[in-house]
């Protein structure tokens, strides 16, 4: 049931894609500040947002899951010593920091975050499966972030693309190497790191979430929102 | 400018070891007493009680103080705390900023000092020693304040009067920066009667004004919002309560909602049909009795009284049993010649004139099998005289018609019988006499005149069959009163032949003081049958009398079954002559033919064949089938 969901999600996303790419594909990209641009920033920044808004739903719910399933009584209360392996990238920790940054740094340092959780995402939902008693919840969640997440990068990089044509940095992104940790034999250092990463994505994507909304604000609105 | 940022937050200078040791110690003690979970000296000590951050922008952090007030003192208590930046802790940690913006014994951590989506580990401090510790993140951590700005307007009011939709509406806590996002806030609305105790809650919802359905418009309400961070479960406190008075109803409203007593439905419902249901039952009681309770059928064999096997006479008993246990149907394919033959067995007044021939011959008294009060209503058997059939129809059947016919003028001779039995009768057992008349008085030949024995069938067609015998005193003479089977057709029926008059020329009224010496010696030999002789025999001696008498109310009662007693009365009387005639006058060219029993029940030659008296167990003229096989080749 999990893959006729997952199939069906991803014709749907697909569909929508279509749509999207449709409505996207066939016009040019909208230098910044052009008007008569069929597919305008804020539409670009609505459908972000709301992406934003529900990979973040999703992690929480997931990383809620996964505590009240797995981490109960075994005493990994210390999430706050634990390290994320974006934690390199120097994002900003209050709204003065985010708001003194530039829009364009902050859209880089955005796709950065993103970018780096390509690849645990994927060994995330790989090794969900893996796991005893594969709980549904878990499961069907990772699945979904995987996919928006990779759809979320693609409009960042579209409004990047709106925002600053033309410049286009090296790929730079945060390495994961938490995967022989994920799959260790021993169940309990295996779980925490399960939850370490559920941990750290839902702190990521509610960074992301956050970022873009004052961005939005930003640039939409020109801070008038 | 990410380099600036990063001043403030990246701590460039590595932590030594020690340092790192003492804060991964400290970090260990946080985590075994992780959230705010009271020690056991929770009296003295002073521990943290919350952390709490409004707006996701700043946090403040409360304790208790410890009780012990000789010790309370703004220094002696201290809060420090250490954050994590950039995978480094800082190295020490450093004292509460603000101990006074939040209120007593609280830190306040301002904009500057709040960093979201980083570890902050704080420490309690007295006196030099760490009371309490723990670590969070910011945004863990948020209980927005209240919303403000409560009101309320009227959506619409039902067309009944009664109920109205309200839209309430709020304004976000002013420091929560949700306009830009930075914050999202969900709101829950609770609200009540104001004379109610319990709140009703609705869905939290994102926006700041809601719906409310269906209030009474004759009630004033209250109204509460309270909100927390989206994924969040912490909510912060109430907002104030907003009371919300509804425009009076209309004159012109309905009246008080009608609701429909369905309680009162149902108790009168089931209170009405239960009374039905007790008032069938009682007018159908017995009916009712039956369906649930069927009668269980009173074990009986089919001409057995039940009193008799109660009052354990285990003789007749045991005979009746014999007599059905020869009587079945199979037997009565065996041999073709054992097929019926069937007699008239008259009633009572037959029997008693000892007329065999006349009852094997007669055809209108088919019914006097019911003399012995046994029905049978099964028309497949041909027998003429069995116990139980007595119903059979010997005018409709075949079998009959040729005894019958020929029997026919031999019916009268047995009035010289029936005259000679009521003297004896009268001789004998004037006990009898009485009894019967007395308990059955429903039978018509309960009269002085007519011999006691047949009073004891309680049919009709008996009595008639008295009658008409008892009609025809005069026809008696010229008719053998025996006479000899010459031969037995294939369907069953007897041909007789003429016989000799009864040379005994004793009447067989002469053979009381003989019976009784015989009676019970010989009553209970003949498993298949019994003869009237010694059945006869039986009745006049007195114990047999009185059994007789105690049958006949039973009798009285069940005409399908016979009681021994009846029988032996009704082959009683008919039996003694033939007995005295047979054993002492041989006549070589008749049989006595008596009622037969059971379908092997046969007449025999008497004098042609020698009569063993053993082997024949009884006096009788006739032997089972069984004794003829022994005798004839």
């Amino acid at each position: 049931s999990d893959n006729t969901a997952g199939s069906l999600l991803l014709l749907l996303l697909l569909v929508s894609d279509l749509l999207l790419c449709q409505s996207v594909a066939s016009l040019p990209i909208c230098p910044s500040g052009a008007v008569n641009c069929q597919v305008s920033l804020r539409d670009l920044f609505d459908r972000a947002v709301i992406l934003s808004h529900y990979i973040h739903n999703l992690s929480s719910e997931m990383f809620n899951e996964f505590d009240k399933r797995y981490a109960q009584g075994r005493g990994f209360i210390t999430k706050a010593i634990n390290s994320c392996h974006t934690s390199s990238l120097s994002t900003p920790e209050d709204k003065e920091q985010a708001q003194q940054i530039h829009h364009e740094d902050l859209l880089n340092l955005i796709l950065r975050v993103l970018r780096s959780w390509n690849d645990p995402l994927y060994h995330l939902v790989t090794e969900v499966r893996g796991m005893q008693e594969a709980p549904d919840a878990i499961l069907s969640r990772a699945i979904e972030i995987e996919e928006q997440n990779r759809r979320l990068l693609e409009g960042m990089e579209k409004i990047v693309g709106q925002v600053h044509p033309g410049i286009r940095e090296n790929e730079v992104y945060s390495v994961w190497s938490g995967l022989p940790s994920l799959q260790m034999a021993d169940e309990d250092t295996r779980l925490f790191a399960f939850y370490n990463l559920l941990h750290c994505l839902r702190r990521d994507s509610h960074k992301i979430d956050n970022y873009l909304k004052l961005l939005k604000c930003r640039i939409v609105y020109d801070s008038n929102c | 400018m990410i380099n600036d940022m990063c001043d403030s937050a990246c701590a460039p200078e590595g932590p030594t070891g020690m340092d790192l040791w003492q804060l991964l110690l400290t970090l260990a003690v946080a985590g075994s007493g992780s959230a705010f979970s009271g020690s056991e000296d929770s009296s003295e000590k002073p521990k943290f009680t919350k952390c709490r951050s409004p707006e996701l922008e700043t946090f403040s952090c409360h304790w208790t103080d410890g009780v012990r007030h000789g010790l309370k003192n703004a220094g002696s208590v201290q809060l420090f705390y250490i954050r994590r930046s950039t995978q480094e802790w800082t190295q020490e940690w450093k004292e509460c900023p603000d101990y006074v913006s939040a209120g007593e014994n609280s830190c306040y951590f301002n904009s500057s000092y709040t960093s979201i989506w980083i570890p902050y580990c704080i420490k309690l401090t007295s006196n030099g020693g760490t009371v309490d510790q723990k670590c969070f993140s910011v945004e863990e951590i948020v209980q927005p304040d209240p919303p403000i700005g409560l009101n309320w307007t009227l959506l619409n009011i039902s067309l009944t009067g009664i109920h109205a939709d309200i839209q309430v509406r709020w304004e976000p806590p002013p420091n929560a920066d949700v306009q830009k996002g930075w914050i999202v806030l969900k709101y829950e609305l609770q609200y009540k009667e104001v004379n109610e105790s319990q709140w009703k809650m609705m869905d939290p919802v994102l926006s700041t004004s809601v719906p409310v359905y269906s209030l009474r418009l004759d009630k004033e309400y209250e109204v509460r919002v309270r909100s927390r961070q989206r994924n969040s479960e912490k909510y912060g406190e109430f907002s104030e309560v907003l009371y919300v008075t509804l425009p009076q109803m209309s004159p012109f409203a309905c009246e008080e909602d009608f609701q429909f007593p369905w309680f009162l439905i149902i108790i009168f419902g089931i209170f009405g049909l239960t009374m039905i249901l007790f008032l069938f039952i009682f007018s159908k009681q017995q009916r009712i009795k039956m369906l649930i309770l069927p009668p269980v059928p009173v074990p009986k064999i089919k001409g057995i009284d039940p009193d008799l096997l109660k009052e354990g006479k285990l003789e007749e008993v045991n005979t009746i049993l014999a007599i059905h246990d020869n009587y079945k149907p199979e037997f009565y394919n065996d041999d073709s010649w054992v097929e019926f033959i069937e007699l008239d067995i008259d009633d009572l007044d037959e029997k008693t004139e000892g007329s065999d021939t006349d009852r094997l011959l007669s055809n209108d008294h088919e019914k006097s099998l019911n003399i012995l009060g046994a029905k049978d209503d099964d028309s497949g058997r041909t027998s003429c005289y069995e116990p139980d059939i007595l119903e059979t129809d010997f005018n409709a059947s075949d079998v009959c018609d040729g005894t019958s016919e020929v029997a026919q003028p031999q019916r009268l001779k047995g009035e010289v019988d029936l005259l000679c039995l009521d003297q004896k009768n009268q001789n004998n057992s004037p006990s009898t006499d009485t009894t019967p008349t007395t308990q059955q008085p429903s039978i018509i030949l309960a009269k002085e005149n007519k011999p006691r024995p047949l009073l004891i069938s309680g049919t009709e067609s008996t009595q008639q069959a008295a009658h008409t015998q008892l009609s025809n005193p005069s026809s008696l003479a010229n008719i053998d009163f025996y006479a000899q089977v010459s031969d037995i057709t294939p369907a069953g029926s007897v041909v007789l032949s003429p016989g000799q008059k009864n040379k005994a020329g004793i009447s067989p009224c002469d053979m009381p003081p003989e019976v009784a010496s015989l009676c019970q010696a010989n009553f209970i030999m003949d498993n298949a049958y019994f003869c009237e002789a010694d059945a006869k025999k039986c009745i006049t001696v007195a114990p047999h009398v009185e059994a007789e008498s105690r049958v006949e109310p039973s009798f009285n009662q069940e005409d399908i079954y016979i009681t021994t007693e009846s029988l032996t009365t009704t082959a009683g009387q008919s039996g003694t002559t033939e007995r005295a005639v047979s054993s002492e006058m041989p006549v070589p060219d008749y049989t006595s033919i008596h009622i037969i029993q059971s379908p092997r029940g046969l007449v025999l030659n008497a004098t042609a064949l020698p009569l063993p008296d053993k082997e024949f167990l009884s006096s009788c003229g006739y032997v089972s089938t069984d004794q003829l096989n022994k005798i004839m080749p």
